[in-house]
């Protein structure tokens, strides 16, 4: 039998998370509502296409995303490819090497790094990363490695899918080592104790350990990916935004959300390109709530087994 | 699952069906505004309210404006102090779609209404061009000073992938004092659909209509060059200069006020007349009234065709990259909103020109009794209530 207050607790908490519900529904809602109408006359192409063309008139407007797709899953790549070998080596490091008082440096400077605004990342990508990647990366890579699709096309500009990976690596990285490094540090003592009991070696111990945390660390690679798909901002300023495809990472491309933060101002003139951005926007949504969602439930049943309380 | 995920799951089936089946009947909607003209009848009066004593007139769309409209909308103020006048840079689309749905007052929008939106809001709806400004065409060359000559048949080469390299002989002719390095060049553009690609795209087709056809003069249009991979686009003004600023051998075009503010080289563009010519107030008022000849005299009149006059205009000191961009009004308002927006264009036509942020010209003497013209249609046909 509950007392009257706490009924009365409960009463008052529940229209904020009620509130939450509700936005969480509205916003698939919008989403929706507003993409319906290009899905209707486009159908799947819309997806499948390489067409973004704009038009006044309806007979030759027709927008499909698939490069947007594509630069966004090949930037997301990138992120994580460099973000996870980043998070992996600083979370051995810091639980098996480093003195404590680097790991209370270190971690204070990760924690702050993930909470930077997005355009200071963009500012610096656009000045000083694109200019510097060009000259110290790809030109040397286009040089010796020019056989291999990946690095075939001149770097003529350092504004390109693979600068926005890199940036997006980088911005990226705090979460994906902060989950880490979460999931190493709560190893419970008794495991470590039993494998060093063994007569294990440190870097042998560190082995056994990291296999132990591997569902953990594919959970944050995902929700890795799934930040860095939806980051807009920086990869706006730095991805030179052209709707190609192209296998060569120096040439430019886009991303879904860097298509829909230069389009919007100027979409209601042309005839179902709103809607097209909200189609964008809709795959984006969706595309975030399955990497979120899986990688969420990867954490989660690893701290389950692990009997780590969350 | 457990079974808050199950609830939560069908949750969002239901809003996902929901959804979908009212975003078939606005997909309807949209297909029979794109494809019919319904005339609007009715007096539209009111928009975004206003409050206590002080009269609020709000505005919002072109980015473009945005600098000379802060400054009159500032000096404006000082001396109307009953009056708030505010204006948000949103772009020309959004602009007129909450000037069409009423949150805001007037738009400001870079290109005119179309044919058809002007069929359908005739009567009701005004338009005056406003504002002079320019796209010029900007270039990082290492070693070259002076001014680099170029044409609308050369530009048109070079965005559509013919020229690649800056020693072609068509562009080593117009620029004879210098030779050009052996060197690709980088073409840059607007990543965003803004009227300053519109403006350019418009211009080479009208300098070089074989080599650049109609159907690549657009808001977004799609380079040619851009299969080439020597292509950029960068976000706004901002994202061109710096890409451009970065990268030698690159070329652009941006706003003129923004090629002042960055200190970077302008081209002399060859105008119709076959004189090369670089932007500035008296190059490019030339060229507006060149075009103020064929514009409507009536600001109620279709403008929907009016950049083309503008762009490329005849004459020998018109600056061919000139445009103008536009303010858009109801012809009918509640009374003392009308008499504070006609007391706000007054005041541009009579004051305003007078104060000038570089990168912009004052239309002509004659042009101003668009405004005028348009202030007086709105005190006379305001609404009482």
């Amino acid at each position: 039998m509950r007392s009257r207050s706490d009924r009365l607790f409960l009463l008052s908490l529940l229209p904020p998370a009620a509130t939450i519900v509700a936005a969480m529904m509205l916003m698939i809602y919008v989403f929706v509502y507003h993409s319906v109408p290009v899905l209707v006359r486009e159908g799947l192409t819309f997806f499948a296409s390489s067409r973004w063309s704009p038009s006044t008139s309806l007979r030759s407007a027709f927008y499909g995303i698939l490069p947007a797709i594509y630069g966004t899953l090949v930037t997301s790549g990138i992120a994580v490819a460099i973000a996870l070998p980043l998070s992996l080596s600083m979370t051995l490091f810091l639980n098996e090497v480093a003195p404590p008082r680097i790991r209370a440096f270190f971690s204070t400077l990760v924690d702050m790094m993930a909470g930077l605004p997005t355009i200071v990342y963009g500012l610096w990508g656009l000045f000083v990363l694109a200019p510097l990647l060009q000259r110290l990366v790809m030109e040397p890579l286009h040089r010796y490695l020019g056989f291999l699709p990946l690095f075939s096309c001149p770097p003529i500009s350092g504004y390109s899918v693979l600068t926005a990976g890199v940036i997006l690596a980088i911005m990226v990285m705090p979460y994906t080592f902060a989950l880490m490094n979460e999931a190493y540090a709560s190893i419970p003592l008794t495991y470590r104790e039993a494998v060093l009991a063994m007569g294990a070696s440190r870097y042998e111990a560190s082995r056994i350990l990291l296999s132990m945390i591997r569902p953990a660390i594919v959970g944050s690679v995902l929700l890795g990916l799934g930040r860095a798909a939806s980051e807009t901002v920086a990869v706006t300023l730095v991805i030179g935004n052209t709707p190609t495809i192209s296998p060569c990472l120096f040439s430019s491309g886009y991303t879904i959300a860097s298509l829909i933060a230069t389009q919007y101002g100027e979409a209601p003139l042309y005839p179902f390109m709103v809607s097209a951005l909200y189609g964008a926007g809709l795959f984006l949504l969706v595309l975030g709530l399955a990497l979120n969602t899986v990688g969420l439930a990867l954490v989660t049943r690893w701290r389950v087994r692990m009997g780590v309380s969350a | 699952m457990d079974r808050g995920a199950i609830a939560f799951a069908a949750m969002v089936v239901i809003v996902v069906v929901a959804a979908a089946l009212n975003g078939y009947r606005h997909y309807e909607e949209l297909l029979q505004q794109y494809t019919h003209i319904h005339h609007v009848e009715a007096a539209i009066v009111g928009g975004a309210s206003s409050s206590g004593s002080r009269v609020l007139l709000q505005g919002a769309g072109a980015t473009f404006p945005l600098p000379q409209l802060l400054e009159w909308i500032r000096l404006f103020m000082e001396t109307h102090p009953h009056i708030v006048v505010s204006y948000r840079g949103v772009g020309s689309g959004a602009g007129q779609s909450m000037f069409f749905e009423r949150t805001i007052d007037f738009a400001g929008s870079d290109p005119p209404l179309t044919h058809r939106q002007w069929l359908e809001y005739r009567g009701l709806v005004m338009q005056v061009p406003y504002l002079l400004g320019a796209v010029v065409v900007t270039y990082n060359l290492p070693g070259f000073h002076g001014t680099l000559n170029l044409s609308g048949r050369v530009l048109a080469l070079i965005y559509s992938g013919k020229i690649v390299y800056w020693d072609d002989p068509r562009i080593q002719r117009l620029n004879p004092g210098y030779r050009f390095p052996h060197k690709p060049i980088v073409v840059v553009y607007r990543a965003d659909a803004s009227g300053t690609q519109y403006i350019f795209t418009l211009f080479l087709h009208k300098s070089a209509p074989r080599l650049w056809p109609w159907s690549l003069v657009s808001k977004v249009p799609k380079y040619p060059v851009m299969a080439s991979g020597r292509a950029r686009g960068g976000k706004g003004n901002p994202g061109v200069a710096q890409i451009v600023l970065s990268t030698p051998y690159s070329i652009g075009f941006v706003e003129w006020g923004y090629a002042l503010e960055k200190h970077m080289p302008i081209a002399a563009i060859e105008n119709s007349a076959g004189v090369f010519v670089k932007p500035s107030i008296e190059s490019i008022e030339a060229a507006a009234r060149e075009a103020f000849k064929h514009l409507p005299k009536d600001p109620r009149a279709d403008f929907s065709d009016d950049l083309t006059y503008i762009v490329y205009a005849p004459g020998r000191e018109s600056y061919p990259i000139a445009s103008w961009t536009h303010l858009i009004l109801w012809t009918r308002y509640p009374c003392t909103k009308a008499r504070a927006l006609a007391q706000f264009l007054t005041w541009i036509a009579e004051e305003g020109y007078r104060h000038m942020v570089p990168g912009y010209a004052p239309i002509p003497e004659p042009m101003r009794g668009l405004l005028l013209k348009a202030a007086h249609i709105i005190v006379e046909g305001c609404v009482r209530g």
